[in-house]
């Protein structure tokens, strides 16, 4: 039984469906992420679960009981927003001990549990500071402690990391995740950046304009992409389209135009007939390196771009441009032929 | 030093207010401590001791505070739901908010007389309903300047309001919410902590528009005078420019300390750090 279930929910702003039947279910004590590009509708889904508005259809259950018409303050689920939200007036203290005071506390109790949870956010000592006074990583802890010290059923993070500069972004999911798996929470993240869902999620749903494409494991969604958008969401830019396909046991067997080329089955690849595969994945090699033959194109470098450590090449070939990341010391010249290879176990269908 | 010239902009500015404001504000000032040639402060003395003068002050300072007061109670909850407004509706209704601010206050007062008279729409309301027999004498009280005075200022109030709490970012509402809060209680933790410098703002408009406002009390007044209806009896009818001015003086005063504590009053609100 999940924890949390959105049962075919839409929400419009102005008759503009945002979200249209759409499902969600989390388990108890798993932090999952609603990934995709702005604009696809993951704020919406998080405030739609936190009740700050209200679907025009659907059903929101929670612990087994419906949830749709319980008003905000009656869900006990912390909300960490992207702006933080801070309340300005108050001190860092009393920003964290607000929930508490709302639930009749007794005092004394109120300050062991707000020092406890500046203690965990590395906070201590700065409980008499006003948010004004404090730096981006360190409001963004705040609003952690405050969301957390209230012990909330659920745990909404609405892009708490993206005004973050990189490094704190790096050490603040690590953060996130430790204090979420030692309190044993369960935690909706919503993030535009894949690396930091991936990093921290047991699942990740990849949402494009108002639908979950795909939900899975992270390691599941960064090697076997469902669909092309969560394929070039997440760095699969070369696409072939097949216009023949059979079934090998083991393997795929796939024709496009004269070339023939194998994609290894994997457990819910869909069989369809368009392959995709990373530029990383994609093996460049000399004529004379790589020989001609199946899962293998000739093609002449259009551009070259340095990367730090590899050089990246768009390559012509008879099924259109690939791109291609390698590491070398010297790199190929524009216009020089070269090949490619598609290794079967890297090459995979989307729908 | 770029920077110099800029204060040439200023200079234009600074010559009118120096010819037409300080000039004749230090002249004014300066014409009461002088009595058959010597230095005396004994106009103020007199005025102090005077009990007339002590009853317009009182009824002033009264009219004053309760149109401060009515003010900030029905324009507090009247600008939260006009700052919700969506941005077209938000224009239209301050519009028709401000326009009492927009008609002359000699029309304005004369509405009023005609409502709140003894033969007004008010009286004879209550008197079909049989809630009282005899007319009340509303018109020509001080409660009739403050049903004047709130009329015309409650548009200041709304303004500064709306302005701040347009700026009150909501999230910091629905954080309260989540936290526990129901509407009325982030109402009173969120919005209303965070309106308080508007609120000192909208409020000494009003104050030292109501301390100072002359048609509106001098019609709906009758008899009974403020310290802005005494000031022009003294300059006009009995031509004593030396009163005159010590009550404007006085007035001043009143003005800068109100100024002052609520000043201070909205320091203590403003978050530290
Ligand atoms: N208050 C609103 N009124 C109208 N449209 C809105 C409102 N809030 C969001 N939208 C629209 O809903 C869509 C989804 O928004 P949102 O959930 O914020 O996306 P995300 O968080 O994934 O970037 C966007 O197209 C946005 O323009
Ligand atoms: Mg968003």
């Amino acid at each position: 039984m999940s924890l949390l279930q959105l049962e075919n929910v839409s929400v419009a702003y102005d008759q503009q469906y945002i979200l249209k039947d759409f499902n969600l279910s989390v388990e108890k004590g798993h932090l999952i992420s609603l990934l995709g590009p702005s604009g696809c509708g993951k704020t919406t889904t998080l405030r739609l679960i936190a009740g700050f508005l209200d679907a025009t259809d659907g059903r929101f259950a929670f612990g087994g009981k419906d949830y749709t018409r319980v008003p905000i303050n009656k869900r006990n689920f912390g909300f960490v927003f992207q702006s933080y939200a801070l309340f300005p007036h108050m001190s860092v203290y009393d920003n964290v001990a607000f929930g508490l005071r709302l639930r009749k506390v007794k005092e004394d109790e109120i300050k062991k549990r707000v020092m406890r949870m500046l203690e965990i956010v590395s906070l201590g000592g700065f409980e008499s500071r006003f948010p004004q006074a404090l730096s981006g990583g360190q409001k963004q802890r705040v609003a952690i402690a405050r969301a957390l010290v209230i012990e909330p059923d659920l745990l909404l993070f609405d892009e708490p990391l993206s005004n973050l500069d990189a490094n704190l972004r790096v050490n603040m999911r690590v953060e996130i995740r430790r204090i979420q798996q030692e309190l044993g929470i369960t935690a909706i993240y919503v993030s535009h950046d894949q690396e930091e869902c991936f990093s921290i999620s047991d699942r990740v749903a990849v949402m494009n304009k108002g639908i979950i494409e795909q939900l899975d494991q992270p390691s599941v969604i960064f090697q076997y992409p469902k669909t092309e958008f969560v394929a070039r969401f997440i760095g699969f830019n070369n696409f072939i389209a097949f216009e023949e396909r059979e079934d090998e046991g083991s393997f795929y067997s796939l024709r496009s135009g004269d070339y023939h080329f194998h994609a290894a089955k994997a457990p819910g690849m869909p069989a369809t007939m368009k392959g995709a595969i990373r530029p990383d994945d994609l093996i460049a090699g000399t004529l004379a390196e790589i020989q001609p033959g199946d899962n293998v194109l000739t093609g002449k470098v259009k551009v070259s771009t340095y990367l730090g450590r590899s050089y990246q090449y768009v390559v012509v070939t008879p099924l259109g441009e690939f791109t291609v990341n390698k590491e070398m010391q010297q790199p190929y010249a524009n216009g020089q032929e070269i090949r490619l290879l598609f290794p079967s176990e890297k090459l995979v269908l989307v729908e | 030093m770029k920077k110099r010239y800029l204060y040439v902009l200023l200079a234009p500015g600074l010559l009118f207010l120096t010819l037409f404001m300080i000039v004749p504000l230090i002249l004014t000032v300066g014409s009461t401590f002088f009595k058959d040639g010597g230095f005396t402060a004994g106009i103020y003395a007199q005025f102090f001791k005077d009990a007339y003068f002590l009853d317009i002050l009182g009824t002033t300072l009264l009219v004053s505070v309760m149109t401060t007061l009515l003010c900030i109670v029905i324009g507090f909850p009247v600008a939260y739901y006009l700052s919700k407004l969506p941005p077209r509706k938000k224009g239209i209704m301050l519009a028709l908010a401000i326009f009492p601010l927009l008609t002359s206050s000699v029309v304005r007062s004369f509405s009023w007389m005609i409502i709140l008279g003894k033969n007004g729409l008010v009286n004879n309301l209550l008197t079909a309903l049989g809630i009282i027999d005899e007319p009340l004498s509303i018109l020509y009280t001080p409660a009739a300047m403050i049903i004047g005075l709130v009329h015309l200022f409650l548009p200041l109030i709304l303004i500064t309001l709306v302005g701040v709490m347009e700026s009150i970012d909501h999230d910091l509402v629905r954080a309260a919410q989540s936290l526990g809060a129901s509407r009325l209680t982030a109402f009173r933790k969120i919005v209303v902590p965070l309106s308080i410098p508007g609120l000192i703002v909208g409020s000494i408009l009003v104050f030292v528009g109501s301390l100072t406002a002359y048609t509106t009390p001098a019609l709906l007044g009758g008899k009974k005078r403020v310290v802005a209806t005494f000031l022009y009896q003294n300059a006009i009818t009995l031509n004593d420019w030396q009163a005159a001015s010590a009550i404007a003086t006085i007035m001043m005063i009143i003005t800068f300390v109100v100024i002052g504590l609520m000043n201070k009053a909205a320091a203590k609100f403003k978050p530290k750090g």
